[in-house]
């Protein structure tokens, strides 16, 4: 009857749910004819309950659903491969690195490592993309709209 | 008729046209490509439109919006892989078509049907938008507060796995709209701190990291899928007797397309299977569907497209969004310093009639490129998913630094993508929770309005019969998928009736 993935899941939502109603209890407090009775914790309160009530019936709709509700496990019947993990601890890092060596070079880093980890290997077409798109694109957002980058501690700016 | 030629004479101008042009051309390679789609398109093309004029900006997202659009048919039709959620009902019959050496054929009526389908539905909007605005400006904060709520409501039934985790997704998107300054009280919510949330949540890096980085992290598990080569297609325009057979379906899945455009959040993809529904339902040929029949390509190309005409009246007239892109298209609106809603079409028409110029001429331009370049664009899909998405990844980054010039909105754009990871692998779309978020204050602000008007006695807001219709609507779209399961139970009981009497 019940799916135990959305058991989880449902879990996760309320204890978010419960960790942002309890940060509501430290909105500054405004006197009540300064708010128009309309404080300011009402509303986002309003809403979390709305989430809590809805979010108590997900681990029942996979069964409720019966044979529709197969569509649900369809994208998580397998387990996250790892290059998802590798993937997103690699865009973290790039992103981190902004204030180190700067947007250009983490351009190109992402350029050259991002197939590599997916397993390109055909350097005829990896050594021209790094070399032409991140400066095409710099390129492109630097001059023609005029958007200034960071060039990080290294103080690289290609433009 | 002044603001239509202003409108006109906005559009025509040589550099906006191009920008169209590229626009177009930029949304049928996105349509084309399996796993990227148009509000992903339109979100990425967001930072780039900035620093534009407001004219051009909004018209290269509304012919983006068309042309991404028709682009999922090329590769539904050659393939069997459609380039876009819209594009699905397209596969059932062009790629049979095809499959038996029609490519050509199928393509030529794909590209015949969109175009018509679009330019109905801009006719449709050019005289809906004026008429809807009118009504609206009589709306008090108590009426946008009912049809807002109908507008989340009808996030249950939008494309998707499961209207339980769309309501759900819909009501965390309004949740993150509250985050920054309350503007009644001006006292900070769910800033946490930083400075950066006293703003609020931008829309730009959410809008990019839950369709794009989602979606990427998504793909990095098929990164070495490789999509069929297709063979040489010469594109050919439907015969007299194709045009014979599939004019009463064009009319009909026009009319469906635009119909289900202009209800809120409803989008193409719910257009093109209704379309294809009925083109089914009321041709005379039911057997033939699946196998190649030009109607069951006809009907959801002329829905889908018709969709997008449609999406746009409560875009712009009510500032509620027809769909997932016409949400996007919306937040560049409040961007470019825009109110949308029914003062856009009092205070400045030219602009309106200037989108629906932008849109015909996208219309235009799609059937043309996509004519003559279906062969060019089919082989899109060849390029390896390994470079793809890493420029993805490069334009994500840009995008959302350069709305703010600051490296917390990557931030946020990257938490979005995980989260949009998530929600896609448990069956949320990300689509209800961008709608949450863009329609959130508006939520918020007409219901506080409308209980200051009434005094906090919210059992006043049911003494408006527009708030009451709304709220019949609102709780007729929640119940919606238990009627209709109930309606496709007694449907099938008297099919199986009917059959054992026929027997």
């Amino acid at each position: 009857m019940i799916n135990r993935t959305d058991v989880g899941v449902a879990a996760i939502l309320l204890v978010v749910c419960a960790a942002l109603y309890y940060t509501t209890t430290g909105f500054e407090e405004v006197s009540p004819l300064f708010a128009q009775d309309m404080p300011p914790e009402r509303f986002p309160r309003m809403l979390l309950w709305v989430i809590v009530a809805l979010t108590l019936a997900l681990p029942f709709e996979r069964a409720l659903r019966k044979e529709k509700g197969k569509v649900l496990d369809k994208a998580r019947s397998k387990p996250i491969q790892p290059i998802v993990y590798m993937t997103a601890v690699f865009l973290v890092l790039s992103v981190f690195s902004i204030q180190w060596i700067g947007t250009f070079l983490v351009l190109v880093l992402v350029c050259i490592g991002l197939p590599l980890l997916w397993g390109e290997r055909r350097l005829k077409i990896l050594v021209p993309y790094v070399v032409v798109f991140p400066a095409a694109v710099m390129l492109l957002f630097t001059r023609v709209l005029g958007v200034y980058f960071d060039p990080g501690v290294i103080g690289l700016e290609l433009f | 008729m002044d603001a239509v030629t202003q409108g006109i004479l906005l559009i025509a101008d040589p550099t906006n046209i191009a920008l169209i042009f590229i626009s177009v051309l930029i949304g049928v390679l996105v349509g084309a490509l399996p796993g990227l789609s148009s509000p992903m398109a339109v979100a990425l093309l967001l930072p780039f439109t900035i620093t534009m004029e407001p004219v051009p900006a909004i018209a290269m997202m509304a012919a983006l919006y068309c042309a991404g659009t028709f682009g999922g048919s090329i590769t539904a039709i050659l393939i069997n892989a459609p380039g876009a959620p819209p594009a699905v009902a397209t596969a059932f019959d062009g790629y049979p078509m095809a499959k038996r050496g029609e490519a050509g054929r199928a393509l030529g009526i794909a590209a015949v049907s969109s175009i018509s389908g679009g330019i109905i539905s801009l006719f449709i909007f050019l005289l809906a938008t004026p008429l809807l605005a009118r009504i609206a400006t009589s709306f008090r904060p108590m009426e946008y507060f009912a049809l807002a709520v109908f507008a989340l409501s009808m996030l249950a039934s939008i494309s998707g796995k499961s209207s339980l985790r769309n309501l759900i997704a819909g009501a965390v998107g309004v949740l993150l709209g509250t985050a920054g300054i309350h503007l009644t009280t001006g006292v900070e919510r769910f800033t946490f701190g930083v400075p950066e949330l006293t703003e609020g949540v931008s829309f730009v890096p959410v809008l990019i990291g839950l369709f794009a980085m989602g979606e990427l992290l998504n793909q990095s598990q098929a990164a070495e899928k490789t999509l069929e080569v297709i063979k040489a297609v010469v594109v050919k325009l439907p015969s007299r007797d194709d045009f014979r057979r599939i004019w009463g379906t064009i009319l009909r899945s026009s009319g469906i397309g635009t119909f289900i455009g202009v209800l809120p959040a409803e989008g193409a993809t719910v257009a093109a299977i209704m379309g294809y529904n009925e083109a089914r339902r009321w041709s005379k040929r039911k057997e033939e569907f699946g196998t190649g029949c030009p109607e069951g390509i006809a009907g959801p190309e002329a829905a889908n497209n018709a969709a997008t005409g449609g999406a746009m009246v409560p875009t712009l007239a009510l500032g509620i969004p027809g769909s997932a892109t016409t949400a996007v298209i919306l937040a560049a609106l409040i961007m470019h310093g825009f109110r949308p809603g029914p003062y856009l079409m009092k205070e400045t028409p030219e602009f309106v009639y200037a989108i629906f110029c932008a849109m015909l001429v996208a219309n235009v331009m799609f059937l043309v490129i996509g004519l003559a370049g279906a062969k060019v664009f089919s082989r899109i899909t060849l390029i390896p998913r390994t470079f793809l998405w890493p420029s993805v990844f490069v334009f994500s980054l840009i995008g959302s630094y350069s709305y703010g010039a600051s490296v917390f909105d990557v931030w946020v754009m990257l938490v979005a993508g995980v989260i949009g990871f998530l929600m896609l692998r448990h069956g949320f779309a990300p689509a209800p929770l961008v709608m949450g978020l863009i329609l959130g204050k508006l939520v918020e602000e007409s219901f506080s309005q409308s209980m200051i008007l009434l005094d906090n006695r919210w059992w006043r807001l049911l003494e408006s019969p527009i708030v009451d219709l709304f709220f019949a609507l609102t709780a007729l779209s929640l119940c919606w998928p238990l009627i209709s399961s109930q309606l496709h139970k007694r449907k099938r009981g008297a099919d199986a009736a009917a059959e054992t009497t026929g027997r």
